[in-house]
């Protein structure tokens, strides 16, 4: 019904709209957050009658083009809006003096020697939720957290400050309300991930995973291209070329407190084929515990490869493409998980892992999820890092049905 | 917002285009002369200029413009919303917290009633039937006529009352009942 092609929801759509005649008459103070040095992105040509074009794309805000908030409308130019703020201000005021006594009120309980767990648990929820309501209504807030997270950006670092509740609130509500982790899980039903490697996932964390770009052959051979890492949207195809070195793992944490999770990268079963069985098998490519991630542990995830090493995807030729699945497991306490040896990987099983070691499911925790299929990268993966033959797959040859009678005559 | 904002020529959506499908004309010939060609041209030569929304509002092009005419800053319409329904958080929380109270009261009033006076307790607890008749007002209706008859019995306490007269800008055509009393109905 809109024709307004390629704009971003309503929602999102913090993109300034510059002076109407009427504001312009009104205010001098125009937005001042990207008007000026978006005006050649201006796509559509102004024309006669109207005072200037709809900007129908987003300004590039994020940490590398950072900006500042501003109001925007000056005072006095929509009345409703200044009323609108001061209701705000008073409100957020009032539920700040509520945060304070309950704050107290929490010390208070916590210094008694036979604490009711329950009700202080009752008050500490209250308190968080209290915290974020106090400051969600802030358009600096909401602005602050809605830019930033553009996805131009290879690195997705969000610019919001997430050691204040309502930051981690808000950037929570986008990654389930405004379509990331929709599309995950599209995907993840989508090719079977969820019955074939765990009876159901509901990841609690924004995990994203970014390989490097393909480079293309056309560029100038004497420069030295650095590796671009690019994001990989859930269920896309990716070249064995391109995941030969391991991931940048990026996340966003929604809990303040330090907890320790568990990274596994499987093909999983249905996908590696057994030959001696003429079944199909889950194979282990990398496995990583007592990772520990809070909404401020720095990002891209370090030290990832220190336990059982990263072994590249290497789709076989003449299977179907396989799937290849990254999971992040919280734990509830450190585990000492042994190392996988590069033979065991084969027979590895997910559900018996996890039963072994106390993951559940339930509790959260990441996914994510590509495409491979076979090209010409993978003779290298078997030459160079897996040291053995390259197998290579096929049909099994047709009995011939008239084998006996080609070449003789039929009509004798 | 106003509907000069998403105004057309004014002519209806098949007219529109007329302006350019003069080429079919000769010099001279208005082509609002004659209907019957008017239309006969109309098919032959549909109109084709597509910057107009369509009539049944599958593509709307105009809508955006107006909007951004209508509200100026998506940062401003979703804090005055905001704003608002807090605004509308708090009453309903005030009226909710001033009701709770009111019932709170009533029902400590009743449990101390309950402790001093258990008859009297018995008889506030009674639900009252609004449409009961005493035995004084059965007897005043058998002396009544038709219509006091029915309006006794449409009086029940506690519904709007019948008499209120509705505010009007302009003051009765009749005039004014100054002989109008007040129908008393007979208690118990």
């Amino acid at each position: 019904m809109l024709a307004l092609r390629r704009v971003q929801p309503w929602a999102l759509g913090f993109a300034q709209r510059s002076a109407t005649k009427q504001v312009a008459l009104a205010s001098t103070a125009v937005d001042t957050d990207g008007s000026h040095s978006q005006s050649s992105d201006e796509p559509v040509a102004p024309q006669k009658h109207q005072s200037r074009a709809i900007r129908t794309r987003r300004p590039r805000i994020s940490l590398q083009h950072p900006r500042e908030w501003n109001r925007p409308l000056a005072f006095g130019v929509l009345p409703a809006f200044d009323e609108a703020l001061k209701v705000i201000k008073e409100d957020s005021m009032a539920l700040k003096d509520e945060v304070t006594a309950l704050e107290g009120a929490i010390a208070r309980e916590k210094e008694t020697p036979q604490h009711d767990q329950h009700a202080l648990r009752v008050m500490e929820d209250k308190l968080r939720i209290l915290e974020v309501q106090s400051e969600i209504n802030f358009p600096q807030v909401r602005w602050k957290c809605a830019n930033g997270m553009g996805k131009q950006v290879p690195d997705w670092t969000p610019s919001a400050d997430m050691s204040k509740a309502v930051d981690r609130h808000l950037l929570e509500q986008r990654w389930r309300k405004e379509g990331a982790l929709d599309l995950l899980m599209e995907r993840i039903h989508q090719m079977k991930v969820v019955p074939d490697v765990l009876p159901d996932i509901h990841p609690s964390l924004d995990l994203r995973v970014n390989f490097p770009k393909i480079k293309s052959n056309a560029g100038l051979q004497a420069t030295v291209s650095k590796t671009v890492y690019e994001y990989v949207e859930p269920g896309v195809f990716l070249l064995p070329e391109q995941t030969v070195e391991p991931p940048k793992i990026y996340t966003t944490v929604f809990h303040p407190e330090e907890r320790l999770y568990t990274l596994l990268m499987i093909d999983p079963v249905t996908d590696f084929p057994d030959e001696t069985n003429k079944t199909f098998q889950t194979y282990l490519h990398w496995l990583q515990p007592n990772i520990p991630l809070s909404s401020v542990s720095p990002s891209p995830v370090p030290n990832l490869n220190t336990h059982t090493a990263y072994i590249p995807p290497h789709p076989q030729r003449g299977t179907n493409y396989h799937r290849y699945t990254i999971l992040l497991l919280p734990q509830h306490s450190r585990l000492s998980i042994h190392m996988v040896a590069k033979d065991k990987r084969t027979c590895f099983d997910v559900r018996a892992f996890m039963e072994k070691h106390g993951l559940d499911k339930n509790v959260g925790g990441g996914v994510h999820m590509w495409r491979e299929v076979w090209s010409e990268g993978v003779p290298a993966v078997y030459k160079e890092i897996l040291k053995t033959a390259e197998p290579k797959f096929g049909r099994m040859p047709k009995a011939d049905r008239y084998g006996d009678f080609r070449g003789k005559k039929r009509y004798v | 917002m106003s509907v000069s904002v998403l105004k057309s020529n004014g002519l209806p959506f098949q007219l529109r285009g007329l302006g350019a499908r003069l080429y079919s004309t000769r010099k001279g010939e208005v082509s609002s002369s004659d209907p019957q060609k008017d239309i006969i041209r109309r098919h032959l030569y549909p109109p084709n200029i597509r910057n107009k929304a369509s009539p049944t509002g599958t593509w709307r092009p105009d809508v955006a413009r107006a909007l951004q005419r209508a509200i100026p800053s998506v940062q401003a319409h979703e804090t005055i919303e905001r704003a608002w329904l807090l605004h509308q958080r708090h009453l309903r929380k005030k009226r909710d917290a001033e009701l709770q109270r009111k019932f709170n009261c009533m029902r400590q009033a009743m449990q101390e009633l309950e402790e001093i006076d258990s008859r009297l307790f018995r008889e506030a607890n009674k639900q009252e039937d609004p449409r009961a008749r005493s035995l004084a007002e059965v007897e005043a209706m058998k002396s009544m006529s038709e219509p006091e008859k029915r309006a006794v019995e449409s009086r029940v306490r506690g519904l709007f009352p019948r008499e209120l007269r509705i505010p009007t800008d302009t003051p009765p055509k009749n005039g004014w009942p100054n002989e109008w009393r007040a129908f008393q109905r007979p208690l118990a």
